[in-house]
């Protein structure tokens, strides 16, 4: 006899499935078939091979912003990785000491600015570092740095810099709170054990906590990661499309959306766009695939 | 030599209320000391102040002659295993037992020799290379100990190593704790709440209760001459039968109680110390309450439940009198549910605790079995 | 004495050290928060004090709300936000629990599509969603931002849903078939109320990018009827970018129900991310 078709694992499923397939998968592949297209003035589209990828990598028309913004966002994600994450380490790592007294407020107040949108953020620091405001020059005053201020998101020298800190600031929490989650599951007895054998803090953490946490320091690289190469909304509240001045702080997000919906003078391109996605899916593909092949399959998680 | 000291050792978290209060204790060289209790009862607490993982509140403790109380734990010359074994999930076998041995700038051949050694006394050699998770729970037990020995301290301190163990690897690691013993002439403290682990490794167990030591002595002393109510019902299996009563008649040479019923139990223990009149507790262990008359003290009882060890039996029994009592029978012996047994003990086998729960001397503690075969035989 | 003096040495450092971020962390929302009820003068003369009896004013409110439907804004961003919320924990454990329960043929692979989306951020195929969109003549409609919101917040749902489901003993599970109860019931009435921990950390993971997001609500959703309070505010402050006092106001505006949110709900969400963060 053969079984009645489980119905009930359909309907479980279904929904979740659907949505899924039709808001998410379907899109990001007929994105990946779009850049294999060409959009013709009068709307329908013939296929085209790798040309737009070719006009993308080659033609001084687009190579030069695509360029400039990979970059960028190259920058941005660096230095994003190296004060971001060791930030979080710092504090994590203070937070998870024995018998720290308001540790729970200290991480609930810190943590506070990662729930905030982006763009208010971004905003917010746009006022503050406004020498219109003067709030900037007035704290660096007391500590006598006043000289030293600068309009650092006006200047193409130090915008990306000092909005890659903004992000950092907004951010560092999340990184903190995964890291602080991984050294606190780290059993007492082990530590103790170090104690026992006369390994001072700095020593138990360097040899036995940072190995113990390095899968979640791996986690959290990639999550960086994605993260800043999909960022947008921080350049496009504070820099607005055209990520000024002059392009310094034009990430992929802002490129893609550019080169999407179009600005000034240039005609957005659907294709084109869904090339810039599609070479940003890649990008990030590469760096979720790198994680889960290399960094992933050599870091044992520990159970304890 | 007394090896370590401790010398009116108290722990308080809140400066108010002491977890541990005046514990004294000495320790000689090569002794195997046992603190076993009940769960909360302080002990590993203690364990943990002679480690210098906890602070001490009060007292000194003394190893060898100097006072250690504020040396961090690796200046204090002792290795500790711990429950869970605690060793280092990253680094092989080889690295967990070198990690101490390098922090104290030890030669690499020097650490390499002690590695080696130890684990050819653990017979671990071909584990050397493995990572803690590939390990069984009994090798993991061994590179622990490993862990320890390396580091030649002048203290070992076990804290329930077994107790993450299976039944049959328990007996035969506790076999193998109490070999190590002898072989290293080691000075070891080993905290357990288990009395038959006590029982079989220590040379001197130590009783805690409620943050006090009720009693320290060799096993046999403790099973013998059980200082007080508590040490008299936790070490021993099953508990020791307890019943309450009236002195009528005490003097250095005997007590009599008189129990439910209205029988007079004759005991032999001082009764130097306690009036006619006195409330008391007699206590007898299941194993001195022998089927037949054998014994001076008779009594008769009804069972209610058995429990077949195959060696023996252990009787549930509802004395005449109305008291409840678990007799050690002869396993070969067919006893079923209703069946009543006449039951006897000698004199000499009880035990009598005064009003506080303090126990009286017991005149003749020894032998028992002996005293059987001489009055059956 | 001398472990003693050192170990002083360390804790004031922690402190100095977290405490001093933390006041960089509140700083800026703080400043922008007190000078939101000051007039012109009281901004630039004296930004970084409290407001006195002199420099108190609340025109700045009083010109977002008058300029803006602010209080519109805020009851579509909730409706967005919770809707898909809801769907999501639903959804998700719905699926979870298939995916995790019943061995089929393509189980596997069907776990594996659907956690694709945790790592490939939604938004590159946004030039065919909102073709999609177009096409279903959902532009300009909420439901387009919550249909967006449920399918990229399904994928990480499934997963921390399925790890605590793939907990839940399978005796209960056993005794109740035994039982005769049905697999929906068993879903609802054993499954469901036994995750519902996994299901606070879940929402907390979705909540706030849905809430946050500028990106969709931008693209799908720009119209006035339409906004949400991040693009509201986004659109706002372009519009009136040297108006300080509603620019201000309109800062103060986005933030405060967050801040709110997080008094009441603070505890829970940290335990829920240092729980879901040890998985």
């Amino acid at each position: 006899m053969k079984r009645a078709f489980p119905w009930h694992i359909a309907v479980f499923l279904a929904p979740a499935f659907l949505i899924y397939t039709a808001f998410s998968a379907l899109p990001l592949l007929d994105t990946l078939r779009l850049g294999f297209f060409t959009t013709h003035d009068s709307g329908h589209q013939t296929f085209v091979g790798l040309a737009n990828y070719i006009k993308l990598l080659t033609d001084p028309d687009w190579s030069a912003g695509f360029w400039n913004a990979m970059n960028n966002n190259i920058k941005f994600f660096l230095i994003v990785m190296f004060v971001q994450n060791p930030i979080a380490l710092l504090l994590a790592a203070l937070l998870s000491m024995h018998g720290v007294r308001g540790a729970k407020g200290y991480q609930t107040l810190i943590f506070l600015p990662t729930l905030l949108s982006v763009v208010i953020i971004g905003f917010i620091w746009q006022l503050i570092l406004s020498p219109l405001w003067g709030v900037s020059e007035k704290l660096m005053g007391f500590v006598g740095l006043a000289d030293y201020f600068q309009p650092w998101l006006g200047d193409e020298s130090s915008a990306l810099i000092t909005l890659s800190l903004i992000s950092v600031w907004q951010f560092v929490g999340v990184p903190m709170m995964l890291i602080y989650a991984s050294l606190i599951a780290i059993p007492d007895e082990i530590i103790e054990a170090a104690r026992i054998e006369g390994a001072s803090s700095w020593h138990i953490f360097w040899t036995i906590r940072l190995p113990l946490i390095l899968p979640t320091l791996g986690l959290v690289t990639i999550l960086t990661f994605v993260g800043n190469f999909n960022a947008f909304d921080l350049i496009y509240a504070v820099k607005g499309a055209i990520a000024g001045p002059n392009y310094s702080t034009d990430l992929l997000g802002t490129f893609f959306y550019r080169t999407f919906f179009g600005y000034q003078s240039q005609i957005g391109s659907p294709t084109m766009g869904a090339a810039v996605a599609t070479t940003m899916f890649l990008i990030i593909l590469s760096g979720v695939g790198v994680y889960f092949y290399f960094i992933q399959r050599k870091l044992q998680r520990f159970a304890f | 030599m007394s090896q370590v000291a401790l010398k009116n050792l108290t722990k308080s978290y809140d400066g108010k209320n002491n977890v541990l209060s005046g514990i004294n204790l000495d320790i000689q060289d090569g002794e195997f000391v046992v603190l076993v209790g009940p769960s909360g009862c302080g002990k590993s607490t203690l364990l943990r102040m002679l480690s210098g993982l906890e602070s001490i509140s009060g007292g000194d403790l003394e190893i060898d002659h100097a006072r250690v109380n504020e040396l961090p734990p690796a200046e204090r010359g002792i290795a500790m295993v711990f429950q869970s074994y605690a060793l280092y999930p990253h680094m092989n076998v080889y690295k967990n037992m070198a990690f101490g041995l390098k922090i104290a700038g030890a030669k690499k051949d020097e650490i390499d020799r002690r590695i080696r050694h130890a684990a050819g006394i653990l017979k671990i050699d071909h584990l050397l290379e493995r990572l803690p998770r590939e390990l069984s729970g009994g090798q993991r037990q061994r590179v622990a100990i490993g862990r320890a020995i390396v580091r030649e301290p002048k203290l070992f301190l076990f804290d329930e190593p077994l107790s993450n163990l299976d039944a049959a690897l328990r007996v035969q690691t506790r076999l193998e704790i109490a070999k190590l013993h002898k072989d290293l002439a080691a000075t070891i403290v080993y905290v357990t709440h288990d009395q038959v682990e006590a029982m079989t490794l220590g040379d001197k167990i130590v009783v805690m209760h409620d943050g006090h030591i009720q009693q320290a002595g060799s096993p046999l002393e403790l099973y013998q001459q059980p200082a007080n109510l508590f040490v008299a019902t936790f070490i021993g299996s099953p508990k020791m039968n307890l019943i309450d009563g009236i002195v009528t008649e005490a003097s250095a040479a005997g007590v009599s109680v008189k129990v439910a019923g209205d029988q007079i139990v004759r005991t032999e223990v001082d009764g130097s110390g306690i009036a006619i009149g006195d409330k008391v507790s007699v206590g007898i262990r299941s194993e001195h309450l022998w089927e037949g008359d054998a014994g001076s003290e008779r009594f008769h009882g009804t069972v209610n439940l058995v429990e077949h060890l195959g060696e023996a039996n252990y009787l549930y029994l509802t004395l005449e009198n109305g008291q409840d009592v678990v007799v050690r029978g002869d396993g070969e012996r067919a006893v079923h549910i209703g069946d009543t047994i006449a039951l006897s003990a000698p004199a000499a086998a009880f035990h009598v605790f005064n009003r506080d729960g303090l126990a009286l001397r017991r005149l003749k503690p020894g032998n028992m079995v002996a005293a059987r075969h001489r009055t059956t035989g | 004495m001398k472990h003693k003096v050192t170990r002083a040495a360390g804790t004031g450092f922690t402190h100095l050290v977290l405490g001093g971020y933390t006041l960089l962390a509140l700083f800026p929302i703080l400043l922008v928060i007190i000078n939101s009820v000051k007039s012109k003068d009281g901004i630039f003369d004296s930004p970084l004090s409290l407001p006195t009896a002199e420099t108190w004013s609340l025109v700045g409110f009083e010109k977002v709300l008058a300029k803006s439907p602010f209080i519109h804004f805020f009851g579509n961003s909730l409706t967005v936000t919770l809707v898909s919320l809801v769907l999501i924990l639903v959804l998700g454990a719905m699926a979870a629990w298939a995916l995790s329960e019943y061995k089929f043929r393509g189980s596997k692979l069907l776990a594996i599509y659907m956690a694709f989306g945790i790592m490939v951020p939604i938004r590159l195929g946004t030039v065919s969603i909102l073709e999609l969109v177009v096409k279903l003549e959902l532009t300009n409609t909420l439901t387009a931002l919550i249909l967006v919101y449920v399918a990229q917040g399904l994928p990480l749902a499934i997963m921390i849903l399925g790890e605590f489901i793939q907990q839940v003993p399978k005796e209960l599970k056993e005794a109740a078939r035994c039982d005769g109860v049905g697999e929906f019931k068993i879903f609802f009435q054993i499954i469901l109320p036994l995750i519902r921990p996994a299901v606070a950390t879940v929402a907390v993971f979705t909540m706030v990018p849905i809430w946050n997001d500028l990106w969709f609500p931008l693209i799908l959703a720009p119209g006035e009827e339409t906004q949400t309070v991040t693009l509201g505010v986004q659109q706002f402050i372009g519009q009136y970018v040297t108006d300080w006092n509603a620019v201000l106001a309109s800062l103060s505006l986005a933030v405060l129900p967050v801040l709110v949110m997080y008094v009441f709900a603070s505890r829970q969400l940290i335990r829920g991310i240092t729980a879901g963060a040890v998985k």
